[in-house]
């Protein structure tokens, strides 16, 4: 295609293109946002078991409802992800099994599930069910207008309600015996907590993948925490490093066809972590190993 | 006429917990009554913090009950100031000191509520009581031993509370924090508060204390200090483990002659 000019333009961005890549930097933002409390409570692993657990939701809600709808699965896979949280308490507390090892079991058992219900789907040629597998690994270029605006969305109330809880969360995470004994429910706050993790790894499916996603809600945070040593400033730039990433991904997997999203993010998430590992201020290891230097100087 | 009887202000009734099935507080029966300055001490494992837990409901009671001013402790939390041990928390936990002291006003402002000038205002003064003023906005991982525990006092000061309750505030602490921190305890108790501590220092303990319980697993003995801290006491409480001392002290005075 030729422009009248008769300059052949490098990429052609359509208006879908656009709304999608800034959907799924509003996920990658809110993951990175909302991890930063996964991270700080020490349940990093967590979000890692439902993200492996949506895949059984998704194929049970296509099986289902019979169509490929994005809400509808999305739902489906935050219901199952839910479901293997609470089977995650249920092993701790009446198996003594440790959390460990509970969350293992957890990962590995739901996501054997989900990957047999959905090559099933596949091997029998039901209509539709051939995209399924592009929850595995994240597929943003198979994305409407309407599901970008909806992952936008989730997004953006689960920051808002992240922010709007900031004070409580921070005292749970930091203090839980204090926050118990001063009266906030402890254990509440770590549902909520959680919830938002769980959600957060839902909708980051189409962009990273039930394997992937949850380095969108570990990476951004750890990078973050290498260059403040505030709360607020940690969620700031842990969403902006998240939402870098994401867009990485979306971009380039936009122009090379058939790259699957979730490992260019990913990617793009460890060379932000590499850099803030090697580079921040005071944490960093440059500046560590002047200070050491600086040390023996003296 | 009579005077109303007053309720003893922090008391427990038969009180008994256990982890699993394995009990480590048998039938505490101990009730203060008058502000002062309490030691809870006992050898290791002896179940001390167990008990300021089981007060604050932070461990399940399998049996008896415990009351501040005569009611449960769900309803009276605001009045109860709290320190926990120091190694319960991250201090690499990216919150500065003052966003740590500002934690003892969260109770009171209730949800969503962010802090203002009143509450940090209660923050700078009890920072500064506790000699923290000049690192307000430091990191918490960058202070010493004895200044975290220190933020610690800051925050429970923060509370504003009656009764204040320390998990062994001196463990790990240099000598200076040590006076600052049993200075400010020794304030409050003058400001009519009742300050109880769980303290593993004997020799600190006959100095610091008005009154003192003795704890192993079971209630040895509770009262003014030197009533309650005598030989046979102390005998009862540490059990094998005063001999096992005696014998190590033997030990080492007989191979000094040998040698």
């Amino acid at each position: 295609m030729t422009d009248p000019a008769g300059i052949e333009p490098l990429f052609a961005i359509s208006h879908n293109t656009l709304v999608v890549a800034c959907g799924v930097a509003a996920v990658g933002c809110g993951a990175g946002v909302i991890g930063c409390f996964g991270v700080l409570r020490k349940r990093a692993l967590v979000g890692d078991a439902a993200a492996h657990a949506t895949l059984v939701g998704v194929a049970l809600a296509f099986l289902a409802t019979g169509r490929r709808d994005l809400p509808v699965l999305l739902v489906g896979g935050f219901l199952s992800g839910l479901a293997a949280l609470g089977v995650l308490v249920l092993l701790r507390v009446f198996t003594r099994t440790r959390e460990d090892a509970a969350t293992a079991i957890v990962l590995s058992v739901s996501f054997g599930l989900g990957i047999t219900l959905v090559s099933g789907i596949t091997a029998r040629g039901i209509p539709g069910g051939a995209g399924l597998e592009q929850f595995l690994l994240g597929h943003t270029a198979a994305l409407t207008t309407a599901d970008a605006i909806l992952l936008a969305a989730v997004s953006a109330a689960a920051v808002l309600l992240l922010v709007l809880s900031l004070k409580e969360a921070t005292l749970v995470a930091f203090d839980s015996s204090f926050a118990a004994a001063t009266g906030w429910p402890v254990a509440i706050m770590d549902y909520f907590l959680v919830a938002l993790v769980a959600v957060m790894v839902v909708v980051g499916l189409p962009a990273a993948g039930a394997v992937l996603v949850t380095a969108l809600v570990v990476i951004p945070p750890v990078a973050a925490r290498q260059w403040t040593d505030r709360v607020p400033t940690m969620l700031l730039l842990s969403g902006v490093f998240g939402l870098a990433s994401a867009l990485f991904g979306v971009a380039v997997s936009a122009v090379v066809p058939r790259l699957a999203t979730g490992p260019l993010v990913v990617l793009a998430a460890a060379f932000i972590f590499a850099v803030s590992f090697v580079a921040a201020p005071e944490r960093g290891w440059w500046a560590r190993h002047r200070q050491r230097l600086a040390a023996e100087e003296k | 006429m009579q005077p109303p009887p007053r309720e003893p202000i922090l008391e427990f009734h038969d009180v008994t917990v256990a982890y699993g099935r394995r009990p480590v507080l048998w039938n505490i029966d101990l009730a203060i009554d008058e502000p002062c300055l309490f030691g809870i001490i006992g050898p290791n494992g002896a179940g001390k913090s167990t008990l300021l837990k089981a007060a604050l409901g932070l461990v399940p009671l399998a049996g008896g009950t415990v009351r501040f001013f005569g009611q449960p402790f769900a309803e009276v939390r605001r009045r109860v100031g709290y320190v926990p041990q120091r190694e319960t928390v991250d201090w690499d936990f990216p919150v500065s000191v003052s966003d740590v002291v500002l934690m003892g006003t969260y109770a009171r402002l209730g949800w969503f509520r962010r802090p203002g000038p009143r509450e940090r205002e209660i923050a700078r003064e009890s920072l500064a009581r506790v000699g923290l003023a000049d690192v307000a906005g430091r990191q918490i991982g960058k202070l010493s031993g004895g200044q975290q525990q220190r933020v610690f006092l800051a925050r429970a000061l923060a509370q504003q509370a009656d009764v204040y309750v320390l998990d062994e505030p001196m463990a790990g602490v240099d000598a200076r924090s040590q006076d600052l921190i049993f200075g400010v305890l020794s304030e409050l108790r003058k400001a009519g508060r009742l300050v109880v501590v769980v303290h593993h220092d004997l020799r600190t303990a006959a100095q610091w204390f008005d009154r003192v319980a003795l704890i192993d697993m079971r209630l040895v003995a509770a009262g003014p200090t030197a009533a309650v801290l005598t030989p046979q006491n102390l005998e009862r409480t540490y059990a094998g483990r005063l001999d096992l001392l005696d014998e190590l002290g033997r030990a080492v005075e007989e191979r000094g002659r040998t040698s």
